[in-house]
């Protein structure tokens, strides 16, 4: 059964039935939180919250959009409310997931090692809209329709923004590697 | 087509979401700009090395049993709402512990953003702050009302009486609720949590009236001060029956008649006709 359509029967009444949207939707949610926070605790809570909210709002759930994209909807709402809340820096995930394959020479492991680094640095760095829409189209594979619904804009403005985002990226990665793009 | 518009559509070329014909365009425009060409590449680079970036955390198992208890407390306050809109007292499922304070927490959470974004520097309240308020309002509502049922325990209906306190409009079906609490709880420290908890609604006249009428029956002297004190400080003059009783029973505990007659004394009613 479709996202949609499951949802559609929690907002008429049977709130039972979102424990099949938190099992196939928690795992990518968290996963968004992660890239914004860095905090594995705070993430957890505001998949909690997230879906709380989804509760509370199940009778203003439009079909028009996909499950998907109200989801991540309000989660970015609640995580804009935790940024009020805290007021802190976003933090960046300290351990690196390895992407060399086993096989690769040694020096060919240290020099991709040090790019992932200096790449997750600059992701770091920038400005945490133009973070979110590439965590949004690069991570979570959301479609632009769905990044449009969820940021609450047009198709065109998502397609520029995630442009945006990737070449200012760039433009710091290849920085911090002293080959100035742009 | 010219470079700006070709190179919005390179990040959807490197994700592979291109359509085909725009993609054919793409590549005609690539073939003859070499600038565009630099930035494919430069971005190609990135996006690639973005893959080593993608999280693979999984989900901790403690994620779902938490999700099922909100969902647990949640349809349990659906249920207690309807029990609750029908008739007061009223029968309840017996729900965990637990899961009330849960939902609790929730509820305090939910204030929590609310007066966060209330402290923001904002002309009025949007109607999307006023919406969560109705909220928590409403949570308030359903966890007062089943925390106060008969069935709970004595420490759950004082934390109904809590929630009941913070509720920021007054609720008819908690004020039933309170009275009730106040007037009939087995337990007097449960009956004086909800005699503090009606000062906001004292001055309704038949929130007055079954005042008067709990301190007429009420037997436990704590509870008759804390409800002299609440009949004083609302002003309640339609009350001077059952204080002048109160000041006159020789049964009565020694504290309570000397308090209802402070009362008396304080509400200007000595010399009225009994």
């Amino acid at each position: 059964m479709e996202d949609e359509q499951i949802m559609r029967q929690v907002r008429d009444g049977e709130v039972n039935r979102l424990e099949v949207l938190f099992d196939r939707h928690h795992c990518a949610l968290l996963h968004y939180f992660l890239h914004l926070t860095g905090s594995r605790a705070t993430s957890e809570d505001l998949v909690q919250e997230a879906f709380f909210r989804v509760l509370k709002y199940r009778r203003s759930y439009q079909t028009e959009n996909t499950f998907r994209a109200w989801l991540f909807q309000i989660g970015r709402n609640a995580y804009l409310d935790h940024l009020g809340r805290r007021k802190n820096e976003v933090a960046w995930p300290a351990e690196a997931p390895e992407a060399a394959s086993p096989d690769a020479a040694p020096d060919r492991l240290m020099e991709e090692k040090q790019e992932t680094a200096l790449l997750r640095q600059a992701l770091a760095g920038l400005p945490p809209e133009k973070r979110e829409v590439l965590v949004m189209s690069r991570f979570l594979d959301l479609k632009y329709e769905e990044i449009a619904a969820a940021l609450q804009c047009e198709v065109g403005t998502v397609k520029v923004r995630v442009y945006r985002a990737l070449h200012e990226l760039g433009d710091r990665f290849f920085a911090l590697r002293g080959e100035p793009l742009s | 087509m010219n470079c700006e518009n070709i190179r919005q559509q390179l990040p959807e070329c490197l994700a592979g979401r291109l359509g085909e014909s725009a993609r054919e365009r793409l590549i005609e425009h690539l073939e003859g700009c070499s600038g565009c060409r630099g930035e494919l590449a430069h971005l190609g680079i990135v996006w690639r090395g973005m893959e080593a970036l993608k999280l693979e955390a999984e989900p901790d198992p403690a994620m779902k049993e938490r999700f099922q208890a909100t969902l647990a407390a949640f349809e349990s306050g659906l249920e207690q709402g309807r029990l609750a809109a029908v008739a007061l007292p009223a029968p309840s499922r017996q729900v965990p512990r637990w899961a009330w304070q849960l939902a609790a927490g929730l509820g305090v959470l939910a204030i929590g953003l609310a007066a966060g974004r209330g402290l923001a520097p904002r002309p009025s309240v949007t109607p999307e702050i006023a919406q969560l308020q109705g909220q928590v309002q409403s949570l308030h509502q359903l966890v007062a009302l089943s925390l106060m049922q008969q069935q709970q325990s004595p420490a759950s209906r004082i934390e109904g009486v809590t929630y009941a306190y913070r509720m920021t409009q007054p609720d008819p079906q908690v004020e039933e609720a309170l009275l009730y609490a106040a007037g009939h709880d087995p337990n007097v420290n449960v009956r004086l949590s909800a005699v503090d908890a009606l000062d906001r609604y004292a001055a309704d006249p038949n929130v007055r009236r079954a005042l008067a009428a709990t301190l007429a029956a009420q037997d436990s002297p704590l509870a008759q001060v804390a409800l002299i004190d609440l009949v004083v400080k609302s002003k309640d003059r339609d009350c001077a029956p059952a204080l002048r009783r109160l000041a006159s029973r020789p049964e009565a505990d020694e504290a309570v008649r000397q308090r209802a007659q402070w009362a008396i004394d304080q509400l200007g009613i000595e010399g009225e006709s009994r």
